[in-house]
């Protein structure tokens, strides 16, 4: 009697997960035997609105599909976690584009390998679609059937290389759905085992030839930032992609260097890049995918500025809120901001709202989410969003404040600073064309009110 | 002629309707069937079994039933057209179980594919036969699996690396050794792409097998950054479990670096921990934890339970000699040389494996370099996001100094994931230094006006836990968690939602952890706390008030004079208070009550006993129950007048300890961590879902793993011994294979091992004395006990459809001495074997007895007419035949003594058939031939009905060749049930080839 009934929440939470107990530990053990060899058991992709468009048996222990359904009625918060123990099985989730894709396992596996699986699913398909929506995945059912064949064997991946699965199947393009409508039969799985599947380098056909050789660097740069009620920069980071599009006969050896290789915080490459000359003198030398890629991906942190400044004020007195958001360049990057927007979400508390800006379009979706779309800050004046908030009735001042995105995209500049000194090949084909190009936008930019 | 217009005018009309989806197979998907699918199955063009197909797979994603088609699916494997193909294996796959007999007519056509030129082709082939999972196949699968690894194509061994679990998946015991060996093969591959793939199906197949990684283990190191990315997944893991057996942890690691400490010392000599000597230890990492999660990744589940019932044998014991170090291991060496790079692996399940090996491998001054990928590893999705940050908790559990100054990668966007945010809190809290403290509750402050009030309410939880954590801090915080109790308060007056609610009692809540450190200095906020009692609308928040009332009702000086006021208020809002509140303010009443001062008592004394009446008449019996229990309790205390007043008889004595020792007693000391957690390996699901996962396998002992055994005993011998010598559990009873080669071989299972005992065993075999002699479904169990005083009981395990009739238990057996029993057993399905456990002096060795399948037939007379009539009536797919040599007749004597060749060749056929199976012989063909010589045309038939079904069975030998050369039989059997048809089939081919000696 003299302790709390209540725990904390922190640890509360964590003991809500279901099935704990030791008993049922020890007869999953058990039973583990049976099931050893298999890992992911089914995939199914399900629509927006729960409906299971499409299932795929993964090994001989077939999932019965009804744990879509006992999947779909959970609670939302317990709904959207990403790894789930279900009665009978482990469920792993993302969800992309509104589609949900769920895997279903019931025995040990890293849990990220599902999950890196299920995005390097859903990022195939929404490359061969051109998207991902409920009617492209049914409208396409044979090639998502195709696809995850191809993709996974007995629940282990099998090809996930994007090159290589475009030369077993090919993707539907505008040729292959007139000729299908046309002849009534156009077959989109290769007869030929596509030359890279078992070569050293399996990203790369063996020998492509191009009548002109091409190969484009991109920097792309998505700036993070948080800047919290008092206005003070909390955090401001860099998170960067080295983008490659190659067209190059053979097999090419490239090597691309930085100028300031320091500022790089931390790093990632393709399975391409060669870890010794990295770690010896930050040298990427690689044998390029052919056509587009990822080539590194990285962060630099610390950065003392944003391109832009949001200066949100907000008073609130007997019912109703004034708000008034300036949004101005603080330090100039020397190209055009473009694109930029703000987005929030009103407080469940507030009922209407009256918001009108002197530059731009303010829309406010049923949702309660209010986006202003300003495009560039013109050079006369300083875009600014008035207006009023009236708050549910019986509320004087408003508690809870809502938080800012902001979205804006700079083309041929890179914030972090990073440089890229030069890009080299082994043997300088005939005919080459080399270029660079640079842009930042906004990633996960937050202002708070 | 109609109908054809009626048909072309639909289809131009779907033509149009599809006309924004042209080209796509939308309206197949929308209604697969709206045309009769079954004859476009047969249909000779290929576009249009194509479209049928189609259709079936749109049924197959919308969850309907469409194994009916099957049969008429199947026939469509042999088309040339690469789509048909892809869409029939599609299929194929997804009803193979379901359909096994006739799943089994297209193993030809795979076998034809296996030969085929493009390797394409025969991947495809090798995928799906192997998938198709039937017992009766596994063992073509295997050859198949076999042959195709040792395909000059990279792509098919990776395939055949893939179907090595399937094959396993079957169980199938005796093919356990060779599928084993595949493996190995498959890891020493020198293409990255199958290695990748082996060990998948490494970790899959034979966790523990060790022998077999380490023949290549450098090799495999090497071999690693060039390995697929989910290869290199699994076998970061596997190598990292080799490493382990093999030779146990690192000294210098941190899974050890606490006894190293104790033990010998040696980092004060090498000066290892810097920031150890400048002070704070706790700082740098929670040593009992660190201890408590090396535990618990090498402990299994039963070591964790018993370790749990005994309370604080928290300090490992390790062996010195179960440890090793990195300066003096190569493998530990090459381990983390190999691994260090994938941090920077494009996959965050490489970086997370990679992450695992530094951890627990590494030594402690390396470990931070895993700190930034995992860092890095927060900017992928929603979900990667989730599963990193659950790792990482225990990582910064153990050691927070290792991401304390990374505190600012741990602030919240407002798009996480409401997970995600939690997590992170939890992790802020966790790492938050002196240092860092203010700028993370400044963050906190942002995080309490987020318009998600759950999010809130964690934030007020999150501060109470930084508080605990660091006790400079706590009255900054007191005074924001205190304005924000009145501030919610306020707005609660109008209008609660839950969220809001959960946001006041997480602030009363942190704010007691906060006083909990330090009741007396806090004196203030309590009184402050009780005041706003009033405000207070939250059941939970004022229960929580309430109770610390009655905890701190004898603190300092101002509140014991407060009480008498508070109690008159809680009594006077007894009525309205929700059940949960009652509680807490009967509670309090009787704790105030006890430790009342002298001026007080009476007036206490009226206020609780007028609350106790309150509490007798209420609606909610847990109240009732609290109220009679309490004024039971308390009833010398309300019977006397004086607080102090000594009570007389002995018995209200009695009453005064339980009173006090309830109500009086002092507060806990408060606990930083509850040790009792059980942490799983880095990576792993178990960590993330926090409980052990089916398959979820701990570290192997360290030094687990001796090689030299690997030297002297053959693979599967070793593995044995290896297994036993390890635990005898369960697991290994199951894992123990016996060394037969034949599935009909009854002498195969006598490898059933008496490890300990090599000789006896040896003597056993060369007597040519099976263990267990299986005859006419009976079991002789003579000669099977080499010791003497060993009860021996043979049970059945009921777990298959076979029966056993009860039979004895032979208590004894002396040496030499054999006794007979007979066992009847009742096999229901010719697949099925029957189970059975030998246990003799505690040991238990498993056995299997399989029927011989000439025996699960009974002879079934009929006459010719019947015979072919019957015939003609199993065509097709109820027939198969087999070809094979007989060579019986040509020792037969009388051969040369000029009889008949023709009637010996056809006693000698029919002695073999008939003496191997109980069949009955129907007819005899003999040819019209020229010479006498030539045997072409001699036919043989028999008929049976198989025991089980009653279905029947007919059998047709027909004889090729010389007479006095090898004959060519051509066996057919035609039968309904397929399966056992073709067993049979191979069953008797196999008895006609055998050379008999006992020929007469």
């Amino acid at each position: 009697m003299n302790c709390l009934s209540v725990s904390t929440s922190m640890e509360g939470r964590r003991s809500n997960l279901p099935i704990r107990s030791e008993k049922r530990e020890r007869e999953r053990e058990r039973e583990r035997e049976q099931y050893r060899s298999s890992m992911l058991q089914c995939i199914f992709l399900l629509s927006d609105s729960g409906e299971v468009m499409l299932e795929k048996q993964l090994t001989g222990h077939r999932v019965d599909r009804s744990i879509c359904a006992w999947f779909w009625d959970q609670a939302d918060s317990f709904k959207s976690l990403p790894v789930i123990a279900s009665p009978t099985h482990y469920l792993f989730q993302i969800v992309r584009d509104g589609i949900t894709f769920l895997a279903c396992t019931q025995v040990e596996m890293p849990p990220l390998m599902a999950i890196e699986f299920l995005c390097r699913v859903a990022d195939v398909l929404s490359d061969y679609l051109g998207g991902l929506n409920e009617d492209l995945v049914k409208d396409n059912f044979i090639i998502v059937y195709e696809l995850l064949d191809e993709m996974i064997d007995n629940g282990f991946p099998l090809t996930t290389e994007p090159n290589i699965l475009r030369e077993m199947i090919a993707p539907p393009n505008l040729v292959s759905k007139m000729l299908s409508v046309v002849t009534g039969n156009a077959s989109n799985v290769s007869d030929t085992l596509p030359s890279g599947a078992g070569s050293c380098v399996p990203w790369r056909p063996t020998d492509p030839k191009y009548s002109s050789n091409e190969v484009y660097v991109d920097l792309v740069e998505e700036m993070d930032a948080i800047v919290n009620r008092d206005g003070e920069l909390v955090k401001c980071e860099i998170y960067g992609e080295v983008q490659m599009s190659s067209q190059l006969t053979g097999f090419p050896d490239l090597t691309l260097s930085f100028a300031n290789p320091s500022v790089l915080e931390d790093m990632r490459f393709h399975p391409c890049v060669r870890f010794r000359p990295w770690e010896s003198h930050q040298v990427l030398s690689f044998v390029p995918p052919d056509g587009q890629f990822k080539l590194m991906s990285y962060r630099v942190k610390k950065l003392k500025n944003t391109p832009l400044y949001v200066k949100p004020q907000i008073t609130s007195d007997s019912g109703t809120c004034r708000v008034s958001v300036l949004v101005g360049i603080r330090s100039d990057p020397g190209k055009t901001i473009e694109s930029i927007t703000l987005s929030f979400q009103l407080p469940h508390c507030v009922s209407s709202a009256d918001l009108s800006s002197n530059h731009g379009t303010v829309t406010i979706l049923s949702n309660k989410t209010c986006t202003w779309t300003i495009g560039r800050i013109p050079s006369d004046k300083t875009p600014c969003l008035s207006g009023t908030l009236a708050l549910e009735t019986g509320l004087e001042r408003l508690h809870v404040y809502p938080t800012f995105k902001v979205g804006f995209k700079i083309m041929g500049i890179a914030l972090s600073g990073l440089r890229i000194e030069k890009l080299d090949l082994k043997t300088i084909p005939p005919r080459l064309y080399k270029g660079f190009r640079a842009q930042t936008r906004a990633g996960e930019f937050d202002v708070r009110l | 002629m109609f109908n054809q217009f009626g048909s072309t005018a639909e289809t131009l009309s779907k033509a149009s309707a599809a006309v924004l989806r042209i080209g796509t197979d939308a309206h197949l998907y929308d209604d697969p069937e709206d045309v009769n699918i079954a004859p476009l199955l047969d249909s000779k063009f290929e576009s249009e079994k194509c479209e049928a197909l189609k259709r079936l797979l749109a049924l197959i994603a919308q969850g309907f039933d469409v194994s009916n088609f099957f049969p008429q699916v199947v026939k469509n494997v042999a088309s040339q057209s690469s789509e048909v193909k892809k869409l029939v294996y599609l299929y194929l796959l997804h009803y193979a179980e379901k359909r096994p007999n006739e799943a089994l007519l297209s193993i030809n056509y795979f076998q034809k594919d296996l030969g085929d030129p493009n390797p394409l082709v025969r991947a495809w082939a090798l995928r799906t036969m192997a998938g198709i999972r039937l017992h009766v196949i596994a063992p073509l699968a295997l050859a198949a699996v076999g042959k195709c690894a040792r395909d000059p194509a990279v792509y098919v061994r990776k395939c055949a690396a893939n179907a090595l679990p399937k094959l396993h998946d079957l169980r199938l015991e005796e093919h356990a050794p060779a599928i084993e060996e595949l493996v190995g093969i498959l890891l020493n591959d020198h293409s990255p792409g199958v290695v990748g793939a082996a060990a998948a199906a490494f970790t899959s197949i034979c966790p523990n097998n060790f022998s077999l990684i380490g023949k290549n283990y450098k090799k495999l190191c090497q071999i690693l950054p060039d390995v697929e990315e989910w290869g290199q997944i699994l076998l970061i893991g596997t190598l990292l479990r080799y490493v382990v057996a093999r030779h146990g942890l690192v000294r210098e690691s941190l899974m050890l670096s606490l006894h190293g400490l104790e033990s010998n010392g040696f980092y004060e000599k090498d000066g290892l921990v810097g920031d150890k000597k400048d002070g704070d230890k706790s700082d740098s990492f929670d040593a009992n934890l660190v201890s408590l999660v090396s535990k618990c990744y090498i402990e299994g589940p039963d070591e964790y339970l018993s370790r749990s019932n005994g309370v604080d044998t928290v300090a490992a014991s390790f062996d010195s000699k179960e440890t090793t170090s990195v300066g003096d291991n190569e493998d530990v060496k090459i381990l983390l040389q190999c691994t260090s790079p994938l941090l920077w692996s494009n996959n965050s399940a490489v970086v997370l494996a990679a992450a695992g090996v530094q951890w627990i491998v590494a030594p402690l001054e390396d470990v931070k370099k895993i700190v930034k990928p995992l860092l890095f590893l927060l900017r992928s999705s929603t979900a990667s996001k989730y599963v990193v940050l659950c790792n990482i908790l225990v990582f910064a559990k153990a050691v927070p100094s290792l991401f304390a100054p990374h505190f600012e990668d741990f602030f919240i966007c407002s798009s996480d994931a409401y997970q995600v945010k939690a997590h992170k809190l939890e992790m802020l809290s966790l790492i938050a230094t002196t240092s860092s403290i203010s700028s993370i509750l400044r963050e906190f402050e942002d995080y309490i006006k987020d318009p998600d009030r759950r999010f809130a309410a964690d934030t007020v939880a999150a501060i109470g836990l930084c508080a605990k954590r660091l006790p400079e801090i706590p009255t900054a915080c007191l005074n924001g968690l205190l304005a924000l109790v009145r501030q919610e308060s306020f707005a609660g007056d109008l209008e609660l939602v839950d969220g809001e609610a959960g946001v006041l009692v997480q602030a009363v809540m942190s704010i007691q952890t906060i006083i909990e450190r330090d009741p007396l200095s806090h004196e203030k906020v309590i009184i402050q706390l009780f005041r706003s009692l009033d405000s207070v609308k939250v059941a939970a928040a004022r229960a929580t008030i309430i109770w610390m009332v009655g905890v701190y009702c004898s603190l300092g000086h101002i509140i014991p004079r407060m009480l008498t006021t508070i109690t008159k208020y809680l009594a006077w809002s007894f009525k309205s208070e929700a059940s949960e509140t009652k509680l807490q303010i009967l509670n309090t009443a009787a704790k105030v009550l006890i430790s009342a001062e002298v001026e007080d008592f009476q007036m206490l004394k009226k206020i609780v006993l007028y609350v106790l009446e309150l509490g007798e008449c209420d609606l909610n019996y847990d109240v009732r129950d609290r109220t009679r229990f309490l004024k039971k309790m308390l009833s010398y205390k309300l019977a006397c007048h004086e607080p102090t007043e000594d009570s007389v008889a002995s018995q209200e004595n009695i009453a005064e300890h339980v009173v006090e020792h309830v109500f009086g007693r002092k507060l806990k000391p408060f606990s930083p961590l509850n040790l009792h957690n059980r942490f799983y390996l880095p990576g792993s699901l178990s960590q993330v879902v926090l409980h052990a996962a089916p398959g979820y396998e701990p570290l192997p002992k360290p030094c687990s793993f001796v090689v030299e055994e690997h030297d002297q005993l053959s693979d599967s011998g070793r593995q044995r011994e290896a297994m036993s010598g390890l635990n005898g559990s369960q697991e290994s009873s199951e894992t123990v294979d016996e060394d037969g080669s034949s599935e009909y071989d009854s002498e195969s299972y006598n490898g059933s091992d008496f490890s300990s005992d090599g000789d006896e065993r040896n003597d056993a075999n060369d007597a040519a004395d099976p263990l267990i002699r299986f005859s006419d479904i009976a079991v002789s169990t003579d000669q099977e006990e080499p010791r003497s005083k060993r009860a021996l009981d043979l049970c059945a395990s009921y777990n298959n459809v076979p029966t056993l009739i009860p039979m004895e238990e032979l208590s004894c057996l002396e040496p030499g001495q054999s006794a007979k029993r007979l066992i009847q057993v009742r096999f229901h399905h010719h697949l099925l074997p029957m189970r059975l456990s030998l246990h003799y002096n505690g040991k238990n060795v498993p056995v299997k007895l399989r029927p011989d399948l000439g025996y699960l037939v009974k002879p079934f007379s009929i006459t010719i007419e019947e015979f072919l009539s019957t015939e003609s009536r199993l065509p097709g797919m109820f027939e198969y035949t087999r070809r094979c040599t007989f060579t019986d007749h040509i020792k037969d004597t009388r051969m040369e003594n000029g009889k008949d060749k023709f009637l010996t060749i056809c006693e000698s056929i029919t002695l073999k058939v008939l003496s191997n199976s109980n069949l009955h012989l129907v007819s005899v063909d003999l040819p019209v031939a020229s010479t006498l010589e030539d045997a072409t045309g001699l036919r043989l038939r028999f008929s049976s009905k198989i025991l089980s079904s009653e279905i029947p069975l007919l059998i047709t030998i027909t004889v090729q060749g010389k007479c006095n050369e090898d004959l060519n039989l051509t066996v057919k059997i035609n039968c309904e049930e397929t399966v056992f048809g073709l067993n049979l089939l191979n069953r008797i081919a196999n008895f006609m080839v055998e050379t008999s000696s006992s020929a007469s």
